[in-house]
């Protein structure tokens, strides 16, 4: 048998006949005439509580907060990604649906993936910021003899631009790269940085206030003619009520 | 081949012996004067409170308990199946069941006792003439003492009194049937006349509070009333549910799809020609000063939740009512508008009108003052002019949830 050939033939139709069973005990609704309509109805996301950590041990917090605040270090435009809450916005999401990968079927076959695929392993993202900082505190300590909070902001940029380019392997599992814990860090810290206030991160708005993004508004027509003419209100969460 | 000209000849006989049977039925005058009594029905709205079979088990709930409606099927056990013409008829008008057995006025009988013999024979024979349903109701859950139906009769004596409407001959033809309706079989005051303590309806329509609802003035008050509505536009209301000034959500929702959709385009001119001339009420009573901190509160959480929809102006768009010079935010008291923001709300869908817009609750996000807040700027901004709102009254809808 040919190693990539992981799907025979007789386990499509296996599948496909399993499927057809699925879909006929499938719990559907019919709707016909008016829409469904309850009052009080509602699902809004609820806001995080601030305090603590759900997922982070408390050195893999600090861990992460230290390199949120070197891929977004505080200066004039904006604060850190520390003290915008970014650490806080990647627990939250690791201790829920993301972090389970919950929506996502995570059994074998394991097939190699092009890399527009994302990744292709068992790990759910939880395990894999898990392996990834162990993997990390056991380079700095071999290298360095200290935890990655303990270096200079220079050591630190060396090291992750090391764990971008390619200049350090971290002892991860096969399937699961260096490079791709570096993005996944990297897309966990700007998401924090820019998402919805109550998620955790972009603590008091601030990265909106930076780029000028007005926010969860949703009319704009008293200023949709008002062409060259920067608008004038700040910034408002999903959670604003006044704006 | 000619198997089947056989089955189609066949059928085509089926058709019209079936025709034939119809035919007959229309023609006999049992049919006919239960297809008037069904129109009875839609007059007086008995699904709506009795249920689209009529078996009742629609719980009304009252300031002195909760009422369930009974079964009003011919069944002989559980409906009014032993009931004859006369003792429907002393129910209807006079609030009194056989064997003496008094109705409580949640059944609109001050309003039926001015409907005519005739219609209430020819109403009569319809509800003969539905399907019997076995299914017996535990109407009487009031408190003590409301709960003791002889009681009735003080209130009887008190409040009801069951007089025919004379035709006013200074008046048109159509605004004498407009007034029998509205008076009678609609009994549109049921929930738009004011309550006084005991729950009797005053004899005017300025408005009144209902199981959590501000039933709307519908005098010819231009702010709080529908002195700003055509003829046309109380017409297209009542049988599409919209205007160009309001939506019909909550219970007048069910009343139209119940009821006035269903009217006849002659009853319904006749019901706008008496409303449109109702002397105006005193109105809700005064507005808000400019310069009030609930004004400028809810000005802000106006534009972040209300403008996108109903608009910075206040005049809303095809599918969303405007606010201004909507009259149902600017009632004596504000029950109505505060449950449409925390509990949502839901337009009726007729045929005419099927798009049947929601609007979606906003308990998550606003709270009881902010909702105070924005109610009052929606109360006197774009020439609107009512009383602010207390928190309070937020508060008590948002119990309910």
């Amino acid at each position: 048998m040919h190693p990539s050939r992981t799907v025979s033939r007789r386990s499509l139709l296996a599948s496909a006949a399993a499927l057809a069973i699925l879909a006929t005990t499938a719990d559907g609704r019919n709707i016909s005439g008016n829409l469904p309509w309850s009052p009080f109805a509602g699902d809004p996301p609820k806001p995080v509580n601030p305090l603590g950590w759900y997922f982070f041990t408390p050195g893999e917090a600090a861990t992460v907060e230290a390199i949120a605040d070197r891929l977004i270090p505080a200066d004039h435009l904006s604060p850190g990604g520390k003290d915008s809450g970014c650490a806080v916005y990647i627990d939250r999401q690791l201790a829920g649906s993301f972090g389970q990968a919950s929506r996502l079927y995570t059994k074998g076959p394991f097939a190699k993936g092009l890399s527009t695929q994302g990744y292709q392993g068992d790990l759910t993202p939880a395990g894999r910021y898990r392996l990834g900082l162990r993997a990390l505190a056991d380079y700095t300590h071999a290298t360095y003899k200290k935890d990655f909070v303990a270096l200079t902001p220079a050591q630190q940029d060396v090291v992750l631009a090391g764990l971008d380019g390619g200049a350090i392997i971290l002892k991860l599992k096969p399937g699961f790269s260096t490079k791709e814990f570096f993005e996944l860090v990297l897309q966990g810290t700007m998401e924090g940085f820019f998402a919805d206030p109550l998620y955790g991160g972009n603590k008091n708005m601030a990265s909106w206030k930076m780029i000028g993004f007005p926010g969860a508004r949703y009319d704009y027509r008293d200023h949709i003619d008002k062409h060259n003419v920067p608008y004038p209100r700040g910034p408002v969460s999903i959670y604003s009520a006044e704006g | 081949m000619s198997s089947s000209l056989i089955s189609r000849s066949g059928s085509r006989l089926r058709s019209l012996m079936a025709f034939a049977t119809v035919a007959l039925l229309t023609a006999s005058p049992a049919f006919a004067a239960s297809n008037a009594g069904k129109y009875q029905a839609v007059l007086g709205d008995c699904e709506g409170c009795h249920g689209k079979n009529l078996a009742g088990g629609v719980a009304l709930e009252t300031p002195f308990g909760k009422l369930v409606t009974p079964n009003i099927t011919p069944d002989r056990e559980t409906g009014i199946g032993t009931y004859s013409l006369e003792d429907f008829r002393k129910a209807m008008t006079q609030g009194v069941g056989p064997g003496g057995k008094l109705l409580y006025p949640a059944m609109p009988y001050p309003y039926y006792a001015r409907m005519r013999d005739g219609d209430i024979a020819v109403l009569w024979s319809y509800i003969r003439s539905v399907k019997p349903v076995k299914q017996a109701q535990n109407v009487n859950q009031l408190r003590f003492p409301f709960n003791i139906r002889f009681a009735m009769h003080g209130w009887n004596l008190l409040y009801f009194q069951p007089t025919a409407l004379a035709p006013d001959s200074a008046k048109s033809a159509v605004w004498n049937r407009g007034r029998y309706l509205v008076e009678g079989a609609a009994h549109c005051g049921a929930c738009h006349a004011p309550k006084n303590f005991l729950g009797a309806d005053k004899p005017v329509l300025t408005g009144g509070l209902l199981q959590g609802w501000y039933a709307p003035d519908l005098t010819g008050n231009k702010v709080s009333g529908i002195g700003n509505w055509s003829g046309d536009d109380i017409v297209d209301y009542l049988k599409t549910g919209r205007n160009a000034h309001s939506i019909a959500s909550g219970p007048m929702a069910d009343v139209v799809e119940n009821s006035t959709m269903n009217m006849a385009g002659g009853d319904l001119v006749a019901i706008a020609t008496y409303l449109a001339d109702l002397p105006p009420s005193g109105g809700p009573g005064g507005g808000v000063d400019r310069r009030d901190m609930q004004l400028q509160a809810g000005a802000r959480v106006y534009r972040m939740n209300c403008a996108a929809c109903h608009g910075l102006d206040g005049k809303g768009s095809a599918i969303f009512p405007p606010l201004a010079g909507n009259a149902n935010v600017t009632q004596a008291l504000a029950d109505t508008a505060a449950r449409m923001v925390v509990a949502g709300s839901k337009a009726v869908a007729t045929p005419a009108a099927p798009t049947g817009p929601a609007m979606p609750s906003f308990a998550w996000k606003l709270d009881d003052a902010q909702v105070a807040n924005v109610l009052t700027y929606i109360r006197n901004n774009w020439g609107n002019s009512a009383p602010a709102v207390e928190a309070a009254v937020v508060e008590r809808v948002r119990a309910e949830k």
